[in-house]
């Protein structure tokens, strides 16, 4: 199953959580060098070491169309940038280990893996599973030293990028993100906000992941990463009880509720607005029956891409409102609250 | 060294800056680095799934320059123009120039001319993480060295010379297995 389609643990707060490690072939050229029929060879190379494994598809990700390259992007299976690329890529994925091997983005291999609400060690464990599988047979570059060998020095070391998404709208309404990224920036970790920093329009979910890979080890990071997104998650509630447990709020958010039930167009600013409010109230119990989980599944469906891939018959920016409005009614109706 | 931005955070990322080909270049923190890529507008795609940060850095360095130190013509100086990686054929003003490197086979080939980029990155720490597994035998074997070494450096302070002999020979195995390899 797809990470937006399971229950997490803390996701009142904790989205998804995500573990990516960078892997590079040792006797290919990386990027830019990389000649068409070695990045096919590698192609190739790569496919061979799944061949036969259960639970685990390939797909040649570049022959794919612009717009189910682009839903694989808004489902967070794929980088927006891997999924841009006209080259030879590939994509080794497994739905129920929630494990996807992109084949040529930035590096050679990228192993991730991303699962719901707070599960970093799992992810690790996941894309540590399919680490060894291509360890096993392909020769991987790696140096005493600086560890695995990436295409851009920044990735070098452990090569892992283990980020968590965190949903924080008290934090953001009370200006907490700044002071918040200053901490962080102190003990070698990033915080950024996944659409556009502090508008008003996104909904209120922040990236936190790890800046340093080398010198340390990838249980460091993940306990680290584990701890801070425990300690924000903590503060995040308290300002959530402080601020928004009153009557205001509750009204606000029904009302927000109510058009996302009754919305015949719905753009995805809008979309995502409400969400926010929404998520907020279910986590705070304000809705009954309502999971945030639904609301997280309903952001991913009505991304563009997505939206476009599942519904033939969309040819406007019109159409696009429709169905979005269409699935939103739809998700929400298959949940018990609505 | 400290960001010439904020004064307060490590610098950790080159940014080159081409203003009608005068070039300046300035060393900043990861916060102001990426607040200069989101001012011009990059490193911001929607419900991004890549590195955030690694993906600011990455279009900081092929947007404005590299992430390498020195301008590309100081580089050639220092390096000579004969010097090319063996497996890539990149010589290092070339990586300079891209932004990133070549192959695998770069990182040895350019060990020195990389060094201070990636301590100024990362800092000074070596790999600790996990290993391939064909490394890993030696890997422990190193350690085991290493261990072996420090009791023997005890046991010849503490005058015990019998077991400052035993430890020498196991030494003198694990260390010949390592020549085998
Ligand atoms: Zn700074
Ligand atoms: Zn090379």
């Amino acid at each position: 199953m797809l990470w937006y389609e399971m229950t997490g643990k803390e996701n009142d707060v904790v989205v998804s959580s995500r573990v990516r490690l960078a892997r590079n072939l040792a006797d290919y050229p990386f990027g830019g060098r990389l000649n068409e029929p070695s990045a096919l060879e590698i192609i190739e190379k790569v496919r061979g070491v799944f061949d036969g494994a259960s639970g685990y598809s390939f797909t040649q990700f570049n022959m794919l169309s612009d717009t189910s390259r682009r839903a694989e992007a808004d489902r967070h299976k794929v980088s927006p940038e891997f999924a841009a690329k006209k080259t030879p890529t590939a994509l080794i994925e497994s739905d129920e280990k929630q494990i996807y091997i992109m084949v040529l983005e930035e590096d050679h291999l990228r192993i991730q893996s991303i699962k719901p609400g707070a599960s970093l060690s799992e992810a690790y464990a996941a894309a540590l599973e399919a680490d060894r599988m291509i360890d096993g047979k392909l020769r991987i570059a790696y140096d005493e030293k600086l560890g695995y060998l990436t295409h851009c020095p920044t990735n070098l070391g452990t090569g892992m990028r283990a980020s968590v998404m965190l949903f924080l709208p008290a934090i953001t309404a009370t200006r907490g993100i700044r002071s918040l990224q200053d901490q962080l920036g102190k003990i070698g970790l990033t915080i950024r906000g996944m659409s556009g920093e502090g508008s008003s329009g996104d909904g209120c979910l922040y990236q936190v992941s790890n800046q340093i890979t080398l010198g340390t080890t990838e249980e460091e990071i993940i306990t680290k990463l584990e701890k801070i997104c425990e300690n924000i998650a903590e503060k995040e509630r308290e300002l959530r009880r402080k601020y928004f447990s009153d009557e205001k709020f509750n009204d606000k958010a029904m009302r927000a509720y109510g058009t996302m039930l009754y919305a015949i167009l719905m753009d995805s600013v809008e979309m995502t607005k409400l969400y926010s409010d929404v998520r907020l109230a279910a986590a705070l119990g304000m809705i009954d029956g309502l999971n945030v989980n639904v609301l997280d599944k309903m952001l991913i469906c009505g991304m563009p891409g997505v939206l476009t891939e599942e519904n033939e018959n969309i040819n406007t920016p019109t159409d696009r409102d429709r169905e979005r409005a269409n699935m939103i009614r739809r998700v929400l109706s298959g949940n018990a609250g609505a | 060294m400290l960001c010439e931005k904020c004064n307060k955070n490590p610098a950790t990322v080159m940014y080159k800056e081409n203003i009608n080909g005068h070039v300046k270049s300035f060393a900043l923190c990861a916060k102001c680095a990426s607040e200069l890529t989101e001012m011009t507008g990059y490193g911001k795609s929607v419900y991004s799934q890549g590195d955030s940060l690694g993906d600011v850095f990455e279009n900081v360095n092929s947007l404005f320059g590299s992430l390498f130190g020195l301008p590309a013509q100081q580089v050639r100086r220092q390096t000579g123009e004969e010097k090319k990686c063996t497996l890539c054929g990149a010589a290092f003003a070339e990586l300079v120039k891209e932004g990133k490197v070549g192959c695998p086979e770069c990182y040895k080939v350019f060990a020195e001319e990389l060094a201070p980029t990636i301590s100024r990155i990362h800092g000074t720490g070596v790999h600790m993480g996990t290993a391939p597994e064909r490394y890993k035998e030696g890997r422990e074997r190193k350690e085991k060295i290493a261990e072996l070494e420090s009791k023997l450096k005890r046991a010849v302070e503490a005058e015990e010379y019998e077991e400052a002999a035993k430890l020498r020979d196991e030494l003198r195995k694990l260390k010949s297995e390592e020549g085998d390899k």
